[in-house]
């Protein structure tokens, strides 16, 4: 029988129906995700990898089933966002930073529910997370003057913002061409090496999913496939 | 980065929507501080000529609320005076009355009635000419106000109710109305107005003690409401207090009335106006709400970002109606028909009141898109285009 305990992030027969039809967009998934482990979801389109994603990093409830991090289940946290804040970080395809703010800002919107209070620290803080994604002479630039690139490497210095436990991308190179793809991946990669996080990553293209550690393969909201590891519940 | 910071960027993106939505709330605010500027200066004007005298209890005909639509036998003053407790009784007829300028067009002014014994006549400053002397038919002393609207100066003739005055001296008092008037001997004032006998009310000070000044004024407010008249019937006199007089007397209740009606109507343009520019706001930024509460902010920080935008455009929109309103009241002691009854300025607590209700105003507005957006799922809000 499974540990839960074992896991980082566990999810336990996940089930989730969206009002507007009768198909399940999840049907009893389980899926386990340990500390540091690179994970790929991979799957056709409206297959639910990206339902499982915000079920995941607690956007979102499920209908049925539990997700537990570090063994306690999130249904039993008291204050959701602050767990989101503190133990997940998020980077999307479309990078989704605030077109008003610049990188260094944009950088620390997720700080404000921190642990860093003073403004002196959040700007620091800021400025060493876009030096490590190779961005601090953009740190004064807003997103309308940044190349696509450029801005996914503010949204992952955004999402370490609070030095999560946990990176969920979805489709982080979509929106990216090959050069900024490769170099965008090399930067999360070495992030979850070198910084022990787990990453877990949604996406289409079956060369950034031979980058993880595992691949799970999902098909009509259900998981079909779970390959190069032994942790694999599905 | 600070929090505020990051709400005056909010509100600096789209500065046109910015600038015209603190524009028209300052408007509505504006309007709202000059009206109850004006209302609060009226009420400090009318108690302020009878306070800064001393003046105890002010004796109207009981029912009428306004000084100048009372009527009393002037011989009731003397039987005032001899009351016990009373120290001194001061008796005039108020009215309003048409001078001609030199135009030939013709302002309404305020004509006071005082005999040459009135104490108001201490705390005048005789700026040209001298005071009224008894015997004084057909002469008047201008305030510096009206004798300014009027151009005219000592020596010039007054046609006062299409009767020619002589300008024997001109005057600045503390108090607007009175620098905004013109003073006529007692019986002149009855004659003009075919008032012969009769007062519009009196004045009075009490002899107070250190112990019961209250209970002094109190003694004798009671004596004067009990008399009566030559066939024992009740002489029907209301002895108020500053205080009571001050609100009670129609013409304060009625620019109360009007300067609250102004600003309610005021407050809801102002709310309708915020609500406006608050949804609107709420709604292009959709997305990025969603983000925001996807990085963790709760649904608390959200309703905090959105009210705290719209009570800065709140503070920024009533400091531009203060400013404004206090160049409004200035402009209007500018024109001759209302520079006699409005001063100019505005105290800092109508400010202050100004700047609490426009807050106010801010998070009425605000309150139902703050919810909205905070209601708004992260999942769908991210999807929103």
């Amino acid at each position: 029988m499974t540990d839960r305990r074992e896991y980082l992030l566990f999810a336990e027969r996940l089930v989730k129906t969206y009002p507007d039809g009768d198909v399940h967009a999840l049907n009893g998934v389980s899926l386990g995700v340990r500390e540091a482990e690179h994970v790929a979801i991979t799957g056709p389109s409206g297959c639910g990898k990206s339902t499982l994603l915000n079920l995941l990093g607690a956007l979102d409830r499920p209908d049925q089933g539990e997700v537990y991090f570090r063994g306690e289940p999130l249904s039993r946290v008291k204050n959701i966002d602050h767990f989101r804040a503190r133990q997940i970080g998020f980077i999307f395809q479309s990078f989704f930073l605030l077109p008003s703010l610049t990188a260094r800002e944009n950088v620390q919107v997720p700080m404000f529910e921190g642990p860093i209070v003073s403004v002196r620290q959040r700007a620091k803080r800021a400025d060493e997370l876009l030096e490590l994604v190779g961005m601090s002479k953009r740190a004064n630039h807003r997103p309308t003057r940044l190349s696509v690139g450029e801005r996914q490497r503010v949204a992952i210095a955004r999402a370490l913002a609070n030095d999560p436990a946990l990176l969920l991308a979805d489709e982080p190179t979509g929106n990216l061409d090959s050069d900024n793809a490769n170099s965008v991946l090399d930067l999360l990669t070495s992030f979850q090496r070198d910084r022990g996080l787990a990453l877990l990553v949604v996406t289409h293209a079956a060369d950034i999913a031979d980058r993880a550690d595992r691949i799970v393969r999902m098909k009509d909201g259900k998981v079909v496939e779970d390959v190069k590891a032994s942790v694999g519940v599905g | 980065m600070y929090f505020a910071s990051f709400m005056v960027k909010n509100l600096t993106r789209r500065p046109i929507r910015t600038a015209l939505t603190v524009l028209g709330l300052a408007v509505a605010v504006g309007s709202m501080i000059a009206l109850l500027g004006i209302s609060d200066n009226v009420e400090r004007s009318v108690g302020e000529a009878f306070e800064r005298r001393g003046v105890d209890l002010v004796v109207l005909k009981t029912g009428v609320p306004n000084q100048l639509d009372s009527e009393l036998d002037e011989n009731l003053v003397d039987r005032v005076k001899s009351l016990d407790g009373v120290e001194d009784v001061d008796v005039a007829l108020v009215s309003l009355i048409d001078v001609k300028m030199k135009s030939g067009n013709s302002i309404s002014a305020m004509c006071l009635g005082w005999p040459s014994s009135n104490f108001g006549y201490h705390d005048l400053d005789i700026v040209a000419g001298r005071a009224l002397h008894d015997g004084d038919r057909q002469k008047t002393m201008l305030g510096a106000k009206l004798a300014d609207t009027l151009n005219m100066g000592v020596g010039d003739t007054l046609e006062v109710s299409g009767e020619p005055f002589e300008i024997v001296g001109l005057y600045k008092s503390f108090n607007v109305y009175e620098t905004g008037a013109l003073i006529i001997l007692m019986e002149e004032a009855q004659r003009l107005s075919g008032r012969k006998g009769k007062v519009t009310g009196f004045s009075l000070r009490v002899h107070k003690s250190i112990e019961h000044p209250d209970a002094d004024v109190e003694a004798v407010r009671r004596k004067i409401e009990a008399l009566t008249d030559e066939n024992g019937k009740p002489a029907r006199l209301s002895a108020q207090t500053i205080q009571e007089y001050v609100k009670t007397a129609s013409h304060v209740l009625l620019v109360r009335a009007m300067a609250w009606m102004v600003s309610i109507i005021a407050i809801i343009i102002g709310v309708i106006s915020m609500l406006d520019t608050m949804i609107m706001s709420v709604l292009e930024r959709t997305q990025e709400i969603g983000i925001l509460r996807a990085v963790g902010w709760p649904r608390s920080r959200v309703v905090k970002m959105v009210l705290i935008e719209a009570v800065m455009l709140g503070l920024a929109a009533a400091a531009l109606g203060s400013v404004g309103a206090i160049a409004l009241t200035y402009i209007l002691t500018l024109f001759p028909k209302v520079s006699g009854f409005i001063e100019s300025g505005i105290a800092p607590i109508v400010i202050a009141k100004g700047f609490g209700l426009t807050v106010l105003i801010g998070l009425a507005g605000a309150a139902y898109p703050a919810i909205r957006a905070a209601r708004l799922l992260p999942t769908e809000a991210i999807r929103h285009d």
